[in-house]
């Protein structure tokens, strides 16, 4: 326990910085923050498998729009049933992990490898966005939901008990949530990278056919990989429901499809405490820029973008956090 | 027969927006291994390149295509110079790197020529076939795309730039120690493809509405189409467009655009499980027998 809080001083400092948080700011910024820390989730998963085991999928918000649809489709249905809102996203999330599954045994068990990964995700994520899209009409309704094209759903319930102070995950309650699940997810992937199936991971993205030679059966370790961040992309999809209450088509677009690509690239993916925290500074970056930079909001994300790949290969925020440890003496074990 | 035209009319439509699409990606993506998210974005400029020239000097409408094509392959040499060179053998950061200067170029349209710009005519003029009148350009647009790729199938098949530009890729530093100028090569084999996506922005310029996002129209068709065509993308590209635009205009004609989009996107899937090295992989193999 000593040695695990003096490897990890930077992170339980910046835990408690943003456990304090709610303290200073105003409700209204900290709904705000909670919907940065909403993203964090799709793009750790993505740093499993890109990061870890050099599989670049671009289909994570297929899984992030099939858990928001499933959690509104599920809730809506069974409104005013006790606890609809808990047991809907147990069933949402395990509707994605299968979905997971089945589509990363078609890939890893069908031999589809590197950059056709990358285009059979895609081409996945696409097929659900248009057809989401044209669900518009009356005929495309699922019990008493309808699914409502273009605008998306809207009126699912809110996640958390009605009766109880604080017990609707919203405001505060939803901040400490969120941060709460993530330090749970960040401590349960350290583990994971840590562990026998977790190195095994990391040394199939150096050479597949050597770990296999070896006896490994690198195959079943990718599923589960791509299993995992499946379920994480649908923690976000159905924390983002929640934080705005409605889920659209375009969350599954060739735009938002590239996002997490894009964080977690510029943040490093190989450190996952790197991709939390510059996944956070991404949103919080392109929400300002959106908002003060007007129309130039944009090319400046993009100069970033392409500062980062070019200058700082291994992203901009695990350099800095490597700058920072070295050069504060308290921060190193 | 005027039924039998009407579907021909329609997949060589179809056919020629894939094998448009694709073409510059093929060379791109499928030779150098960048995955260009900003392949939209050349065929804007190529697009924007040859309707404001056309607008703003009256140039003839060869001749504004020709300054499009120019300026896209400009455009290639700046950012090859600068941000690609250093990604090659990194194929998923280029993604990275080519989303941003997608994002940079089609906001800087939007800032500099607003929302929309006002497009050219679409030139040559119609005919009539029974009750149906059909574009003389969209027929031209066919034969442009078959005759584009038949030049680069020579290119990088039949001259010794391209069998030079082949090794290179394949494997740059042998290439190197055998004298080959590697740099100069990526670089010539960048803007050729960058050139070839300006040929697309100006041949299909006359016949869309002008906007910054015109690009994104074509992103998604060419990396379908080049992934389809395989490991050896001026052999495969013909066979994958052919397939996929008869599936597109097959499912469109029984029910609507959007299940031919999803038709095709699932077509793909299915092709890369089982056909993982394209349509080229199948025709090599049968050619080797």
């Amino acid at each position: 326990m000593k040695t695990d809080f003096k490897k990890n001083k930077l992170q339980i400092f910046t835990f408690i910085v943003l456990g304090a948080i709610p303290l200073f700011v105003d409700s209204y910024y900290l709904d705000n923050i909670s919907y940065f820390m909403c993203w964090t989730f799709i793009s750790l998963g993505l740093a499993v498998i890109w990061g870890m085991g050099g599989i670049l999928s671009f289909g994570q918000t297929a899984f992030f729009g099939l858990a928001g649809y499933g959690f509104s489709v599920i809730s809506i249905n069974f409104l005013g049933v006790a606890g609809v809102s808990l047991w809907s996203i147990v069933l949402a999330l395990l509707l994605t992990g299968i979905f997971g599954l089945i589509v990363g045994y078609f890939l890893f068990y069908g031999g589809i490898y590197d950059v056709f990964v990358g285009i059979v995700t895609l081409a996945i994520t696409l097929v659900l966005e248009t057809f989401m899209q044209q669900t518009a009409g009356p005929e495309y309704t699922i019990g008493t939901a309808r699914l409502n094209g273009f605008n998306g759903m809207q009126g699912m319930p809110t996640i958390g008990f009605e009766n109880i102070p604080f017990g609707l995950v919203e405001g505060v309650t939803q901040y400490y949530f969120i941060l709460i699940l993530s330090i749970i997810v960040l401590i349960s992937l350290y583990k994971f990278k840590n562990s026998r199936m977790g190195l095994i991971f990391l040394a199939s993205k150096e050479d597949r056919e050597r770990v296999s030679s070896l006896g490994h059966n690198v195959q079943k370790v990718q599923l589960i990989a791509f299993t995992i961040a499946s379920v994480l992309a649908g923690i976000s999809g159905i924390l983002y429901t929640n934080w705005g209450g409605y889920i659209t088509p375009d969350s599954m677009g060739l735009v938002s499809a590239a996002l997490p690509v894009v964080y977690v690239a510029a943040s490093g993916k190989k450190d996952f405490f790197s991709v939390f925290i510059g996944c956070i500074f991404f949103v919080w970056l392109s929400q300002t820029l959106a908002i003060n930079g007007k129309q130039f909001a944009i090319i400046v994300m993009g100069l970033i973008l392409v500062i980062a790949t070019r200058f700082f290969p291994d992203g901009i925020i695990l350099m800095l956090k490597n700058k920072l440890i070295e050069k504060v003496k308290w921060l190193q074990s | 027969m005027v039924f039998l035209f009407n579907i021909f009319y329609q997949f060589g439509d179809s056919l020629a927006f894939l094998l448009l699409a694709a073409i510059g990606l093929a060379v791109i993506f499928g030779m150098m291994k960048i995955i260009n998210l900003a392949h939209g974005e050349f065929i804007t400029v190529g697009a924007y390149g040859t309707v404001v020239s056309g607008k703003v000097f009256n140039l003839p409408l060869p001749i504004a295509m020709a300054f499009g094509v120019l300026v896209t392959i400009i455009f290639g040499l700046i950012l090859e110079k600068f941000i690609i060179r250093y990604l090659y053998g990194r194929p998923l950061d280029s993604v990275v790197a080519t989303w941003g200067i997608s994002l940079i170029v089609s906001q800087s349209f939007l800032v500099i020529f607003g929302p929309s710009y006002e497009g050219l005519q679409t030139p040559m003029g119609n005919f009539q076939l029974g009750e149906f009148s059909y574009s003389e350009y969209r027929i031209f647009l066919i034969f442009s795309a078959l005759f584009l790729l038949m030049l680069l199938y020579y290119l990088f098949m039949k001259t010794s730039f391209g069998t030079l530009a082949r090794a290179t890729i394949e494997n740059p530093s042998i290439s190197s120690s055998m004298g080959v100028d590697v740099k100069n090569i990526y670089t010539a084999t960048f803007a050729i493809g960058a050139g070839l996506a300006g040929v697309t922005g100006a041949l299909y310029a006359p016949t869309m509405t002008i906007v910054p996002s015109i690009g994104q129209a074509f992103i998604v068709s060419a990396f379908i189409t080049v992934v389809t065509a395989g490991a050896s993308p001026f052999v495969g590209l013909v066979p994958a467009a052919a397939f996929l635009g008869t599936v597109q205009t097959t499912v469109t004609f029984f029910y609507k655009s959007t299940i031919g989009l999803i038709a095709i996107l699932c077509a793909v899937i299915l092709i890369i499980r089982y056909l993982p090295n394209g349509f080229s992989g199948l025709i090599l193999k049968k050619r080797s027998k």
